[in-house]
C-alpha cells in the first residue's frame, strides 16, 4: 500500500471513536427526543465519571503495553473496608482516605510483582484480582452493606450547579492529561511503551516508570470506587465487578493501543467511557429489547479491539 | 541464564499459580471433624455421612443464608459437608462436582448458574449413582434424574406485582411502571419477569410498562438503568426489582430526585421486589417499600437435604418440590414477618 492511502486509512481509524460517538448521539437523538437533552447528557457524564477515572489510570498502564485486571477488585476491597468503617461510626473523610489508600497499596503490590518478581502483568494483576475479590468477600462476609446517607449526599452533591463527581473526574482527567502531554515523566511513559529496550538503553529508569503507572492505576481505581460508592450508597459483593473490562474498553475505544506507546486520556479515554455509558443510556431510553444489550455491548468491545488491531497493522506496514 | 536464576524467576509464578489453584478449590466443613480429613465411604447402605454442596456464588444474602442453613443442618445430623463455590464459572463447578464424586459423597446439592450447563453435572451424578438436588434453580427439561427444590418465581412475583398494581389503582390514575430484570440467562430472572408480565397483563389499563432494564444482577447497572428510565419518564410511579438487593440503587436514585417517600406520604413511588432479604425487611418496616415476594430459604434447604436422605434410604423422591413462597406487604407485614427469612437475619444483626 502506498503512503498516501495508508495515511488516510490511519487518519480514518484514529478518528473512528469520535465518529462512532457522533453516530451514537445522532441515532439515539433521532430515535427519542429525550436523549439529547441537557439533563440526560449531564446524567450520562455523571454516570461515566467513575469509569472515566478508572479508565484514566488504565490508560497509563496500557501506554506501557501492560494491563491491570485488578481495578474492580481494588474498588471492592476499598468499598468493603470503608463500608465497615462507616458503620462503625468512623468519619466519612477517613473512610474515603482508606479507599484511596487501598488503591495505592494494591497498585504498589502490582508494581512489586511486575518490576521486582518479573511476573507478566496479566498474571500478576489476575492474581491480585482474585486476592482482592477474596479479601473483599471476607471483609463483607458477602453481605450487603447499606451505608449512611452521608455517602449518598456526597454522590448527589453539586457545586456551581455541576455534580460533584464531574468536578472530581474533571480534575483527575485534567491532571492526567497534563502529566502525559507536558511532563518528562509522561514522555518517558510513551517511550517505554513504544520500545522498552530502547528506553532502557536511553537511560530511562524503566522499573520506576513501570512501578509508577501501576501505582497511579491503583490510585485511580480507589478514586473511581469512591465515586461509584457515593452514587450507589451500598456495597454489594458484586461491587466493582468487571470494571476492568469497562476501563480497558473505554481506553481502547478512545484510541489507546493495547500494544503500548499510543493513546491519550483526553479526549480519547474520556470519549470511550462516555460512549459506553451513552449506549446503555440510549438503549434504556428507546426501550430496546433487553436481549439486545449484551449483543451490542460485546459488539462494542469487538469493535474496540478490531480498531486497535487495524491501527497497529497499518502502523506496522508503514 | 544459570539454573539458579531460572529457578528464581519461575518461583513467584509457581507460588502464585498455586495460590490461584487453592482459591478455586473446595473445602470441607461439617460435624466438627477436621476439614483436612478426607471423608470415607458411607458406613452402611442408606446412611449419609458426607454430602457435597456446590454453590454457583455467594453473592447475595440469600445465598449466604441458604449456605449457612445447609451447613447447620448437616452439622446437626452429623453429616460432613464438602463446600465449593464456583464464582459463576460453570466449568469450575463441573470440576467441583466431579471432585465430590471422586471423594465418594452420598449426595450432591448444586446451585447452578443456569438450567442448561448443570445437565452434564446431573448426568455425572446419575452415572455415579449419587442422588443430586438442584437448589433454588431448576434445570431445563432433561431425562437426567434429579430433584429440583425451587421457588415458584412466576406465582410469587405475580402475587407481589398484583398487590403493587392494586396500590396503583388506588391512586386513581394510570401509573407508569418499570422492571429491573436480573440476568437473562438465569431461570429465576426469567420466571420473575414472566410473573411481572402476567400481573401487568391482568392489570388492564391500571398501569403501563414504560421500561424493562436488564441488570445482570448488578447494582450499578440497576442504578444507571433506573436513572435513565426516570430521565425518559420522570413520572414513573411503580418500580419492581427482580431482587431485593437492588433496593439500595432505587433508594439512591429516588433520594436524589426527592422521591424516596414512605407509603403514607404524598409523592410515594410504589416499590416492590423479590427475595425477602434483610434490607427488604427493614425498608418494609420503615415504610419505603410496599411489598416483596418471599422465598422460604430455610424450608428449601431442609427439603434439599431431606431429598438426599430419602433417596439414600431408597424412598421415592419427586422430580420437583415447589417453594410456594408468599408476598409480604404493608398490609400483612406483622402477620407474616416471622416467616420472612430476611426478618430473621435482620434481627440477628
Amino acid at each position: 500500500m502506498s503512503a498516501r492511502p495508508r495515511h488516510w486509512i490511519q487518519s480514518l481509524l484514529d478518528s473512528a471513536p469520535a465518529a462512532l460517538f457522533a453516530v451514537v448521539l445522532i441515532v439515539f437523538g433521532l430515535w427519542s427526543d429525550r436523549f439529547l437533552t441537557v439533563a440526560n447528557l449531564t446524567q450520562i457524564l455523571n454516570q461515566s465519571a467513575a469509569t472515566a477515572i478508572v479508565a484514566t489510570g488504565m490508560t497509563f498502564v496500557l501506554l506501557t503495553a501492560g494491563v491491570d485486571l485488578s481495578v474492580g477488585a481494588v474498588m471492592f476491597v476499598g468499598a468493603g473496608l470503608a463500608g465497615k468503617m462507616a458503620l462503625a461510626g468512623q468519619p466519612l473523610a477517613l473512610c474515603l482516605c482508606v479507599m484511596a489508600g487501598v488503591g495505592l497499596l494494591i497498585g504498589a503490590l502490582n508494581a512489586l510483582l511486575i518490576t521486582r518478581l518479573k511476573l507478566v502483568a496479566f498474571i500478576a494483576t489476575l492474581a491480585t484480582l482474585y486476592i482482592g475479590r477474596g479479601t473483599g468477600r471476607w471483609i463483607t462476609q458477602t453481605r450487603a452493606i447499606n451505608l449512611p446517607d452521608a455517602f449518598l449526599a456526597l454522590g448527589s452533591a453539586r457545586w456551581l450547579g455541576v455534580p460533584l463527581p464531574l468536578w472530581i473526574a474533571g480534575l483527575v482527567i485534567l491532571s492526567a492529561h497534563l502529566v502525559l502531554s507536558n511532563t518528562p515523566f509522561g514522555r518517558q511513559i510513551y517511550a517505554l511503551g513504544n520500545n522498552p529496550e530502547a528506553a532502557r538503553k536511553a537511560g530511562l529508569r524503566t522499573h520506576q516508570l513501570l512501578a509508577a503507572v501501576y501505582v497511579i492505576c491503583g490510585f485511580c481505581a480507589g478514586l473511581g470506587g469512591i465515586l461509584a460508592l457515593a452514587q450507589l450508597g451500598a456495597v454489594s459483593p458484586k461491587f466493582g465487578e468487571l470494571y476492568e473490562f469497562d476501563a480497558i474498553t473505554a481506553a481502547v475505544l478512545g484510541g489507546t493501543s493495547l500494544f503500548g506507546g499510543r493513546g491519550r486520556v483526553f479526549p480519547g479515554t474520556v470519549l470511550g467511557a462516555v460512549l459506553l455509558k451513552s449506549i446503555f443510556n440510549g438503549l434504556v431510553i428507546v426501550q430496546a429489547d433487553p436481549y439486545l444489550y449484551p449483543l451490542i455491548t460485546s459488539g462494542i468491545v469487538f469493535l474496540a479491539v478490531l480498531l486497535d488491531s487495524a491501527r497497529q497493522w497499518i502502523r506496522a506496514g508503514s | 541464564m544459570s539454573q539458579l536464576t531460572r529457578l528464581r524467576s519461575c518461583l513467584p509464578a509457581a507460588v502464585l499459580g498455586l495460590l490461584l489453584l487453592l482459591l478455586g478449590c473446595d473445602r470441607p466443613t461439617g460435624n466438627g471433624t477436621s476439614g483436612a480429613n478426607p471423608p470415607g465411604p458411607a458406613t452402611s447402605p442408606g446412611q449419609v455421612t458426607t454430602i457435597g454442596v456446590a454453590f454457583e456464588s455467594l453473592m447475595t444474602e440469600f445465598w449466604v443464608a441458604a449456605f449457612d442453613k445447609l451447613k447447620a443442618d448437616c452439622a446437626a445430623r452429623g453429616i460432613t459437608m464438602l463446600e465449593a463455590v464456583a464464582d459463576g464459572d460453570t466449568a469450575r463447578q463441573f470440576d467441583q462436582v466431579k471432585n465430590f464424586l471422586n471423594r465418594g459423597v452420598d449426595g450432591v446439592i448444586i446451585v447452578p448458574k443456569d438450567g442448561k450447563t448443570v445437565i452434564p453435572m446431573i448426568k455425572a451424578c446419575n452415572a455415579a449413582g449419587v442422588p443430586v438436588v438442584l437448589y433454588n434453580r431448576p434445570a431445563d427439561p432433561t431425562d437426567a434424574r434429579h430433584t429440583a427444590v425451587a421457588p415458584d418465581n412466576v406465582a410469587i412475583t405475580k402475587e407481589t406485582v398484583t398487590y403493587l398494581v392494586s396500590l396503583a389503582r388506588k391512586t386513581g390514575r394510570k401509573q407508569k411502571a418499570m422492571i429491573l430484570m436480573g440476568d437473562l440467562s438465569d431461570v429465576n430472572a426469567i420466571g420473575r419477569r414472566d410473573g411481572f408480565e402476567a400481573a401487568i397483563q391482568e392489570a388492564g389499563d391500571a398501569v403501563e410498562v414504560v421500561s424493562r432494564v436488564p441488570t445482570d444482577w448488578n447494582q450499578e447497572k440497576a442504578l444507571a438503568g433506573l436513572q435513565s428510565s426516570l430521565q425518559a419518564h420522570p413520572d414513573i410511579g411503580l418500580i419492581f426489582a427482580s431482587s431485593d438487593f437492588m433496593f439500595p440503587s432505587i433508594k439512591s436514585v429516588l433520594s436524589s430526585l426527592g422521591r424516596w417517600k414512605k407509603h403514607n406520604e404524598p409523592g410515594h413511588v410504589i416499590v416492590g421486589g423479590f427475595d425477602g432479604d434483610a434490607t427488604a425487611y427493614q425498608l418494609l418496616a420503615d415504610g419505603y417499600v410496599d411489598a416483596t415476594g418471599v422465598q422460604d430459604v430455610y424450608w428449601e434447604a431442609e427439603q434439599a437435604l431431606q431429598v438426599i436422605l430419602d433417596a439414600k434410604a431408597g424412598k421415592a423422591v419427586p422430580a420437583r418440590i415447589d417453594d410456594k413462597g408468599f408476598a409480604i406487604t404493608q398490609s400483612n407485614l406483622k402477620e407474616l414477618e416471622p416467616r420472612m427469612w430476611g426478618a430473621v437475619v435482620a434481627k440477628k444483626k
